[in-house]
């Protein structure tokens, strides 16, 4: 590990303010990705600004406004509290299963909300240093384009990176139409709707989102829905716990009568950002929420797929998993 | 003798306190004052020679000690015994992940820091490193006991057999991933070292060591009394071991060395990837008239491993025609090495899977097709078996597991959204002991008599202290909480490893022939005659004895050889695979071991269970995928490299065949280290078929293999 300056912060400001001053500072947090990268010489900031004593881990209801009966989540509370907070339990039950999919037990206890949607690719080229890769260093070309890429993505990809992003959480929080809320070391606080917060690739994977440079997310906003307990988070994966996702989706299903209202849709494991199915969404709303609808919903957003060499199987498991996680919604994965 | 036997008991690990406590010592757990700590670094080509080496920022670099390269490394012994290379003796490389130097520094982060300080510049070479591109050009291995075993015409059995089937079945590299990496504490005095090393051939890594270090054996003192797993990684030694004694040498300072877990995938060997071409041939009553089993595998540039993937094929099954051949194809790939089951568990996949589908073609059970071809003496020597427990693992099996419900045709059972099946597979493992010397040393205060038991045994985790105090408590009339076992010291009696499924057997027969003839000896200095044999405890009190001791070299009976001797086992695997998803679930899992003796039925319970982990992981998640590019292994963690999680693994249960065998050895001990994990991924994967009607030939079976 390189040496680095540890500096610990108690306020929004105080932490932006250093971020300001040193381009190559970094936000300490649970520092369950952060710390792993450094010691693996993939990230090599010079300083860690710790945040973990900043007030952000609340969890409430938000009670005026035009997102009523929403929820705001700190972006310091742990994965775990999170995921087992009654509030989301019982509104967003979405977002507690695909919380509770991802990483291991040790792990979501540590890591914290903001830190999960910041979390870098789990692609092994990206990990190796001495492979190729445009994330890590731009203009050393895609180590995993040609190489092994049965994990890679399918939609969205450029020649310059083939990543995906590892996250289940985002997958959810981009179903659920979440809106991410940050600040700057000018004290201006900004939303980003959750679908904008990722980005793809294009000529520059070294950039995962869209935040500033040293702005800082103190928390996540999700609206109400009509979906809880008509949705489901599905993630195939290697093996039962502990593994990254083949395919994920997180699917919320709103009914009016035994018609389709609207129904949201997002996919993990197969791009650069939690891929929201539009295709299928649009197809169907006003639909009766049939399987074969489903079915019909799911081929139609895997058309646009672009496999890799490894990879092809992925639209044949989309479409199975979103049909299934369609279906598993209609009964809350009470099926 | 005793009145309360201790051997066959289900008693608890005489080192679960110090365990559970975490004060038992591993290699690094040892603190010795003024340690300096190395990191190795590695190749990033996999073919080629390193052209230029600076470490000039390295060695400038905060609280350095050293930086040893093939520039500057002692001249060592290649040919010692250390497995793999790597000992930094030229700028040669050979795959990559290869070690070109060490740093040492006052600290662990230090060394790591300036370990990515060297600037390292390489000529490029042709590497071989995809295999499906050079399988092709794999030839007869060197090593005799790989070359063909031919019986009968196989291709004329073939060629007029009415049922038949000929299937390519693979199985990709696997590593180890024992739980505490390889590491070691390296410290000189004078011309001895001391090494801190979990190794299950304590003698084997001191010979290997001192060979490899141009230093006599007897300055090598090699200390292990406790290994965090190894699964045959640990059996023979890598070049991190002696690279430690080098660089405490260097630095004149105990040194410790730890790989990293991304280091253990390229330092310390790995289970090659195995091709296996099986052809099976049947007469329509089900007996075999042919089996082939041919292996095309890879090994290191320079140096010859093939695991034996067609032994299970030469000792299985009754047939006149039979062809077992092997070849291999020098790669750019670290050296294979022994891997827990090594060539039956990879080889029983390929041969039970096979039997299944030719079972499945003649519609004959898979459990009455196996009987059927039950052979009655090894079929490999015409040897008699010691004994051979197949018939009896299946049928007891069958009964216990519920195998009647499963149904000839695939798909025949569902349950929401998963297709459930049942799979059967069968395996064996070579019984027998090795010599082992062992001391006892006898103590008495007033009646109470204190017992310690010394030889240079290993205990990987499998509970090799625990059986040795059950034998010599029973064998010299002391209780186990008087006896204390004092293993895995290069400085005690020479012993076997805890490899090949030797350990249990050498180790227990040993002590307890050692403790026969202490009990002799003291009879003998008693000069009395007794009614009943004494045990030794009652004589030292009787002949008023403070201390006495005894050393025994002990060997394996002078006609074991005339037997062939087996463990056998017989697996069953319920499966649940998801129809949307192609998850699959192994909700329960049955292993039926002949094994001989059991000494203790709670540790052996264990190990069984660990085999059917294994080789659950086998069958369904584990994997080391190299780019064919570069030689770099993608799966460099325990993120990408899946071995099971809790979630996977259902209820596993054991049975062990009650049996009495004596022929191999004077206590009747089998082994179940290896046999443990042999059959099982044929089993699950036999399942699969009994689920889905999918057969899947290709390791391991992850979900996109059952869309």
């Amino acid at each position: 590990m390189r040496p680095f300056i540890y500096t610990p912060t108690s306020t929004v400001s105080a932490a932006t303010q250093k971020l300001k001053a040193n381009p190559h500072a970094k936000y300490l947090a649970g520092g369950t990705n952060l710390l792993d990268l450094m010691k693996e010489d993939v990230e090599k900031p010079t300083e860690l600004v710790d945040i973990t004593r900043l007030v952000l881990t609340e969890v409430k209801a938000i009670t005026t406004g035009v997102n009523k009966g929403g929820i705001t989540i700190g972006a310091l509370g742990k994965n775990t509290d999170t995921a087992n907070h009654p509030l989301i339990r019982q509104n967003f039950p979405l977002l507690t299963q695909s919380i509770l999919a991802g990483a291991s037990a040790q792990i979501r206890n540590m890591a914290s909300n903001g830190g999960n949607l910041n979390q870098r690719t789990r692609c092994p080229y990206f990990y190796e240093t001495s492979m190729p890769c445009n994330k890590r260093e731009p203009g050393s070309g895609c180590g995993a384009l040609e190489g092994i890429n049965r994990m890679h993505a399918i939609f969205g990809w450029s020649q310059a990176c083939v990543a995906v992003h590892p996250s289940d959480m985002c997958v959810a929080l981009a179903a659920l139409d979440a809106v991410v809320k940050v600040q700057g070391a000018d004290g201006k606080e900004r939303s980003i709707p959750f679908t904008d917060y990722h980005r793809l690739p294009g000529d520059t994977p070294q950039k995962d989102n869209t935040l500033n440079p040293g702005e800082l997310i103190t928390s996540i906003e999700i609206p109400i829905n009509n979906f809880a307990n008509t949705s489901y988070y599905l993630k195939v994966r290697d093996r039962a716990s502990y593994a990254f996702a083949l395919i994920s989706v997180a699917a919320g299903v709103e009914l009016e009568g035994t018609r389709i209202k609207q129904a949201k849709i997002a996919l993990g494991g197969v791009a650069h950002k939690p891929w929201r199915a539009l295709e299928a969404e649009k197809f169907l709303i006003g639909k009766e929420a049939t399987e074969a609808n489903f079915k019909q919903a799911a081929e139609l957003e895997m058309k646009s797929a672009k496999p890799l060499e490894h990879n092809e199987f992925k639209i044949e498991l989309g479409k199975r998993a979103i049909t299934r996680a369609l279906m598993q919604a209609m009964t809350g994965g009470k099926a | 003798m005793s009145e309360v036997k201790n051997v066959g008991q289900a008693i608890n690990r005489i080192d679960g306190i110090v365990k559970v406590t975490g004060t038992a010592t591993y290699a690094t757990d040892y603190i010795l004052k003024n340690t300096a700590h190395a990191v190795i670094f590695k190749s990033t080509i996999a073919a080629g020679k390193i052209t230029k080496m600076d470490t000039t920022d390295a060695e400038k670099s905060a609280g350095v000690l050293a930086v040893i390269t093939h520039k500057n490394a002692p001249k060592l012994n290649a040919k010692g015994g250390i497995r793999g290379g790597a000992l930094l003796q030229s700028p040669d490389i050979e795959f990559y992940g290869q070690h070109i130097g060490v740093v040492v520094a006052e600290t662990f982060e230090q060394a790591r820091y300036a370990a990515k300080l060297v600037k390292v510049t390489y000529e490029k070479g042709e590497a071989k490193v995809d295999f499906a591109k050079h399988a092709k050009e794999a030839v007869l291995p060197k090593e005799e006991e790989k070359a063909d075993a031919i019986r009968g015409d196989v291709e004329s059995a073939f060629n007029n057999a009415e049922f038949k089937m000929e299937a390519v079945y693979e199985t990709p590299i696997e590593h180890h991933n024992p739980m505490e990496p390889h590491s070691t504490i390296a410290f000189w005095e004078g011309e001895k070292v001391t090494l801190y090393n979990g190794s299950q051939i304590v003698n084997g890594a001191q010979t290997a060591a001192a060979a490899t270090l141009n230093i006599k054996p007897e300055n090598v003192r090699i200390v292990t009394p406790h290994i965090g797993g190894g699964f045959g990684s640990k059996g023979g030694q890598w070049a991190n071991l002696v690279l430690t004694a080098v660089a405490a040498k260097t630095v004149n300072r105990p040194v410790k060395l730890a790989l990293t877990r991304q280091q253990m995938f390229n330092s310390v060997g790995l289970r090659q990837k195995n091709q296996q071409k099986i052809r099976l041939a049947a007469t329509k009553d089900g007996k075999l008239t042919a089996l082939a089993h041919e292996t095309t595998t890879h090994s290191a540039i320079n140096n010859e491993f093939v695991e034996p993937c067609g032994d299970c094929s030469k000792v299985m099954y009754e047939t006149p025609n039979s062809l077992i051949s092997y070849r291999v194809v020098p790669m750019n790939i670290i050296l294979p090495t022994y891997t827990r089951g090594p060539g039956k568990s990879t080889g029983s996949f390929a041969l039970e899977s096979a039997m299944d589908e030719l079972a499945y073609q003649l519609k004959i059970d898979p459990i009455e097709f196996r009987i059927k071809n039950e052979p009655a003496k090894d079929p490999s020597n015409g040897k008699p078996w010691s004994s051979r427990t197949t018939v009896q693992c299946l049928q007891e099996g069958a009964k216990a597991f519920g195998w009647e419900k499963r149904k000839m045709e695939p798909r025949q059972q569902e349950q929401g959204e998963y297709l459930i099946g049942y799979g059967v597979a069968c395996g064996s493992y070579p019984a027998r002991q090795r010599d082992t010397s062992a001391i006892v040393k006898l103590s008495r205060k007033g009646s109470d008599v204190k017992a310690t038991i010394e030889l240079a045994a290993s205990d990987l985790g499998t509970g090799t202290h625990t059986i040795i105090a059950q034998t010599a408590s029973d064998a010299l009339g002391i209780p186990i909480k008087n006896i204390t076992v004092h293993i895995g010291d290069s400085s005690l009696p020479p012993a076997a490893g805890s490899v090949g499924s030797v350990g249990a057997a050498s180790f227990a027969n040993a002590v307890n022939d050692a403790c026969n003839k202490i009990t002799d000896e003291l009879l003998a200095k008693s000069g009395k005659q007794f009614f009943a044999r004494p045990t030794a405890a009652s004589l030292m009190v009787s002949e008023n004895i403070a201390e006495f001791q005894t050393r025994m070299d002990a060997k394996p009976p002078a006609d074991a050889d005339q037997y062939s001797a087996h463990s056998f086992n017989a697996n069953f695997a319920e499966v649940w695979v998801n129809k949307y998803t192609g998850m699959v679930r192994v909700p329960r899992f049955l292993a039926v071991t002949g094994a001989g003796k059991i000494l203790n039925p709670k540790t052996a319970r264990s190990q069984i269970i660990g085999g059917c982990v294994w080789g659950i992981g086998m069958a369904l998640t584990e994997e080391s995928i190299l780019d064919p590019r570069w030689g770099n292994f993608v799966t460099r963690s325990l993120a990408e490299y899946h071995v099971p999680s809790n979630l996977d693994i259902g209820k596993i249960e054991t049975i062990f065949i009650n049996e009495i065998d004596t022929k191999p050895n004077t206590l009747g001990v089998k082994g179940i280290g290896e046999v443990g994990i042999v059959g099982v991924a044929g089993a699950v994967a036999n399942a699969i078929f009994n689920a889905t009607g999918k057969r899947v030939r290709e390791l391991p079976i992850t979900p996109d293999k059952l869309l």
